[in-house]
């Protein structure tokens, strides 16, 4: 079919909004990572541009003197923890539920996926209470419980959709060999579910790295702080301090693990959350 | 199965016991001492708890910031909604029927933001509305406008409307992938049936496409509206901090405000209760008048 002359109008008038998008999206962080390498004094005379001289005194400050080092540390540890957590539980929760017939399987599953759509926020100030008296306030090992059962929800519903695509034949003919349903668990559904488990194991882990509230209510001292805390108060001080540059450069250290997953994993990452948000 | 009774309820209590324990404490628990805990004055220290009835919730109707929260939640809620399905529509439809050879480039770029901090997205647009420094202040300088320029985030006037762009700039990839997996489905044999009915590009839009992925619109705005009240309040803490003078908090930056900076943690419940009860006859009512009959042809 030939293509009018209106119809190509309308293709280019249709790219130009897209474009302007993209501009919208990539500039501003392109820019974060320039001024990460600018100078204060650069980054008051040229606040857009590229730096004169790419330098990276912003980082090893940041990393010297802001305890930036010790929030990266903090970040990966709540992260690790709060998503290994979040699969020991849920793992056999999602299997039981899936495989498993017994009475109040339903409304079990029901129970799970309706505290997604629950606002949390109420939860928040008795929490802050129950982790005192657990001696788990201010702690990072506190915070990574409070992570995983935040996603757990979320976790086990993925879960089950991805068990529910295993077919039953394996499981049957492993359980007349004799295997117990322990290892037929751990040896046989495990493995074939890591798909699953890898997806939904990446959107945690961006979650808990990315997370601020509950970080912000749950930890007090600064050297228990997460990149995102660590990143708020930089902000906050920078108002008196100055310190524009080490912000940028604490920012680059808090989007750089993201970016590289989300180029390693793109499809899965993109796949997992949209299924995700069609039937949460 | 070669298996007793016995031994599968034991791996059915194996699988299930420890899971529902935990949750029961952290999410279960806190929710319900929530409810309990908007019945008392408390500061935070134990033997200062003191039980009050509904005093709280009736300091909750005489509160004079609360109705502004409850009017910026729901103006967040409105502008996002629109501002995110209308662009998100757009692009999708743009992506899948106009054969346009970038389009995956697109589609991965315009994703990425859902997948940044809160942190990083509040701070850097922070300085794209810095009044000094700022993109926005400079671009209209340099168009002509000068008088626009103001400092956004600082005015009480255009604070709260200055949230939505950042939140919109967030939110748009997921919606994007939800309505194209919906677009990618539609046959193509209607859209070749509505052109020998002789229906244009525009035609085709509002008859075909856009009835069959209603679903898909439907599961966006609900998601939207969801996420929005349960969650607007972390951009707007990292922003503003629900300032200049409240003219931007929110519920549940007010909720922050008062029990964990003020320390009235019963008052903060009662909050707390008030954004539940609301959040959930939003989505009911919300579902009852997106309830329109599926399109089938």
């Amino acid at each position: 079919m030939k293509r009018t002359v209106g119809e190509k109008l309308v293709r280019s008038g249709i790219r130009l909004p897209l474009i302007l998008w993209s501009l919208a999206v990539l500039y501003p962080i392109f820019w974060m990572f320039l001024g990460a390498f600018k100078s204060n004094a650069e980054i008051y005379a040229n606040p857009w541009g590229f730096p004169e001289e790419f330098s990276f005194s912003n980082f090893v400050t940041a990393w010297t003197e802001y305890n930036i080092d010790t929030s990266i540390f903090n970040s990966f540890l709540v992260t690790a923890l709060g998503a290994a957590l979040c699969l020991v539980l849920a793992v056999p929760t999602a299997y039981a539920l899936e495989r498993i017939r017994f009475k109040g399987s339903q409304m079990l599953f029901t129970l799970y996926i309706s505290a997604m759509m629950i606002p949390m926020v109420l939860g928040w100030i008795p929490l802050f209470f129950l982790l005192a008296q657990f001696n788990m306030l201010d702690s990072i090992i506190g915070l990574s419980v409070v992570y995983a059962m935040s996603q757990l929800p979320f976790t086990i519903f993925v879960l089950t959709s991805f068990m529910g695509t295993i077919p039953k034949s394996l499981e049957e003919s492993a359980s007349i060999d004799g295997m117990s349903p322990y290892g037929i668990l751990w040896k046989i559904v495990t493995p074939l579910t890591m798909s699953g488990i890898i997806t939904v194991t990446i959107m945690n882990a961006i979650q808990f790295w990315n997370e601020y509230f509950m970080a912000l209510i749950f930890l007090q001292s600064s050297e228990k702080y997460t990149l995102a805390l660590a990143i708020d108060f930089i902000s906050n001080e920078a108002q008196y301090t100055n310190a524009w540059g080490v912000l940028f450069a604490s920012l680059v250290f808090a989007i750089l693990p993201v970016i590289i997953l989300y180029s390693i994993f793109q499809r899965r990452i993109t796949k997992g959350m949209t299924e995700g948000a069609i039937k949460g | 199965m070669v298996q007793t009774k016995k031994q599968k309820y034991l791996f059915l209590a194996f699988c299930l016991v420890p899971t529902f324990i935990m949750f029961s404490i952290f999410t279960l628990y806190p929710l319900f001492s929530g409810l309990y805990y908007s019945f008392f004055e408390w500061s935070g220290a134990s033997n200062t708890r003191e039980f009050v009835g509904f005093d709280n919730y009736v300091e909750l109707f005489n509160d004079e910031v609360i109705p502004a929260t409850i009017w910026h939640d729901y103006f967040l809620v409105a502008t996002k909604v629109i501002g995110i399905m209308i662009m998100a529509l757009f692009i999708a439809v743009a992506l899948t029927q106009l054969k346009i050879k970038e389009a995956p480039f697109y589609r991965i770029v315009f994703f990425f933001p859902n997948i940044m901090s809160v942190v990083v997205i509040g701070i850097l647009w922070m300085f794209i509305y810095n009044p000094s420094l700022g993109l926005v202040n400079s671009g209209l300088e340099v168009i002509g406008l000068e008088e626009w320029t103001r400092p956004w985030l600082g005015s009480e006037t255009w604070a709260l409307p200055s949230l939505v762009l950042p939140s919109i700039w967030a939110g748009i990839g997921l919606f994007m992938l939800l309505l194209m997996g919906g677009i990618s489905n539609i046959s193509k044999s209607y859209y070749e049936a509505a052109k020998i009915d002789g229906a244009n590009e525009w035609q085709q839009f509002w008859k075909v496409t856009l009835p069959l992925i209603w679903p898909q619109i439907k599961i966006s705005i609900l998601y939207i509206v969801i996420t929005t009240l349960n969650g607007s309040f972390i951009i707007v803490q990292v922003m503003t901090g629900g300032g200049p003078n409240n003219s931007t908090h929110v519920m549940g930056s007010y909720l922050y405000q008062q029990a964990f900076t003020q320390y009235n943690f019963g008052y903060g419940a009662t909050i707390g209760v008030m954004i539940l009860v609301l959040s959930l006859i939003t989505v009911v009512l919300l579902q009852l008048l997106l309830r329109k009959e599926r399109v089938e042809y």
